[in-house]
């Protein structure tokens, strides 16, 4: 379950870092200053029950990966109260905890460790991640020689076999190949009728259409419209010109 | 049980972190860890030539008197100079997973501990080579030693890996204070070779005690507890401070990373 209220996030809009000598001068300035911000997220309000999966679609810039991170933790909101309840697994971006010199299992076991699992109940699904992967031999070379759709595979299989509650997705499965892609969409199907909530940002109006129950259209930091998806997903593209294939659905 | 789980799995990330710190840091190179070894002994024996043999120092066994706190202090800079850029070089990570941040420096902190444990028997041969052995004293010395030396570099790693994030110049700054506190701390010279009107300004220094303590230990085989009790002090003040700092700057971390 996740239940966000009016969340505002700003960032400061500053051309240069201040140096030390700067900063040490006007340190309470740097500290307080509110003044040249930019407010990524103005007062979005959202909630997803268990087992539901919301979709978000804005164009680039509109506070879609902002507002993800908010929920997942690494970010504090200025303002707004976030509550989430369950296990977070964030699958935001490739490679993210992933060593470049450390082979696929490696990876694997810290990447799993880091998501709030002992080593132990990884080594135990070890051969299931693995198998998922499809990866082969490839699984005990360092990632540094994985291609993006490799490092992909292995964040998913991951992901999915930690037992998430609450799934945040940014993007990342569109770099798979078309038999990994529905694989990958099989298994977080099953996921979400199995009772896992899902919080899913994608440009595929496609993908969104298939896995998301509702969706949200955010531009600019606000919600321009809510609602059941493929209205959603209508007026978003009409807004958009009409262009792009996601009319044919 | 819900308890157990949670510490188990905070135990396997820091041990997973640190085995990562200790394995991959020298990863392409041939003499891999040895390096943690070779470099304050290579440093060492440029400051043994340098003192010893061209300005003639007239310390007694001088390299052991060297060793005694350029091991430690191998530890102390190491750590927290690298401690500057562990959130900035961290980003992904950091903004994409959720977990203890200042776990990425106590990793930093106990594989810089390990260099340093694998150099007592370095330190060992030496106290044999000019005639002396290790003590009892070493037991009970180098724990709390080492506990207390833990403690400063903690604090000065939370303030500094933070604080850098804020404004990278840090991260340059520290590295030449830290050869500045280098040459202010008596590592290659005894305290009493300071003139007595200069000695005050040394004893402001917040590892002189530390570093005392670690060659009296070592090189006199004594535990010096006035030493130790003031560079107690010393850590918990330099904790104190890390983590208020920590805390208060770590709501805008996001912001800058």
């Amino acid at each position: 379950m996740i239940k966000a209220e009016n969340l505002w996030k700003s960032f400061p809009m500053r051309r240069d870092r201040p140096g030390l000598k700067e900063f040490v001068v006007n340190a309470p300035k740097y500290l307080k200053d509110n003044t040249n911000r930019f407010w990524a997220l103005k007062g979005v309000s959202l909630s997803v029950k268990k087992g539901e999966s919301l979709g978000i679609i804005g164009r680039n810039g509109a506070g879609k990966s902002t507002l993800l991170s908010l929920l997942l933790g690494v970010a504090k909101p200025n303002e707004g109260s976030i509550e989430v309840s369950g296990n977070r697994t964030p699958l935001l971006e490739l490679g993210a905890g992933f060593h470049p010199d450390l082979t696929g299992t490696e990876n694997i076991i810290i990447n799993g460790v880091l998501l709030g699992h002992t080593e132990k109940e990884i080594r135990e699904r070890l051969d299931s991640i693995i198998a998922f992967t499809e990866l082969g031999d490839f699984i005990n070379m360092p990632i540094r020689t994985y291609s993006s759709g490799m490092q992909m595979r292995l964040a998913f299989s991951i992901a999915i076999h930690t037992s998430p509650e609450v799934l945040l997705i940014d993007e990342i499965l569109a770099v798979g190949d078309e038999s990994f892609q529905r694989k990958s969409g099989k298994a977080l199907m099953n996921l979400i009728n199995g009772g896992v909530t899902t919080v899913y940002v994608s440009h595929s109006m496609d993908a969104i259409k298939k896995t998301c129950d509702r969706a949200i259209w955010l531009e600019q930091g606000e919600i321009r419209a809510q609602g059941e998806t493929g209205l959603v997903v209508e007026e978003y593209l009409k807004a958009q010109g009409g262009s792009g294939g996601g009319s044919d659905g | 049980m819900q308890i157990n789980r949670k510490t188990r799995q905070q135990l396997d990330l820091l041990k997973l972190l640190v085995k990562k710190e200790v394995t991959l840091r020298y990863k392409r190179t041939y003499l891999g860890f040895l390096w943690s070894l070779l470099n304050p002994i290579l440093t060492g024996v440029v400051l043994f030539i340098a003192f010893n043999i061209f300005m003639r120092f007239e310390v007694e066994n001088f390299a052991l008197f060297i060793m005694a706190a350029l091991f430690p202090w191998t530890w102390f800079s190491a750590s927290v100079t690298m401690s500057a850029n562990i959130l900035t070089s961290n980003v992904s990570l950091i903004k994409k997973v959720i977990f203890p941040k200042h776990f990425l420096l106590l990793a930093t902190i106990i594989a810089q501990l390990v260099n340093f444990i694998f150099s007592l028997p370095v330190l060992i041969g030496l106290t044999y080579l000019y005639g002396s052995a290790p003590s009892l004293n070493w037991l009970i010395g180098i724990p709390v030693l080492v506990l207390i030396q833990f403690v400063v570099i903690y604090g000065l790693s939370l303030l500094i890996s933070i604080a850098n994030a804020f404004f990278r110049d840090l991260e340059y700054l520290v590295n030449v204070l830290i050869s500045l506190l280098f040459w202010m701390t008596p590592i290659i010279y005894p305290l009493e070779a300071v003139p007595e009107q200069f000695r005050s300004l040394l004893v402001l220094n917040p590892v002189t005690y530390l570093m005392q303590a670690w060659r009296d230990l070592f090189f006199s085989n004594i535990i010096n507890w006035h030493n130790i009790f003031i560079s107690m002090i010393t850590a918990a003040v330099v904790l104190i401070v890390g983590l208020l700092v920590f805390k208060k700057l770590d709501r805008k971390l996001d912001e800058v990373l």
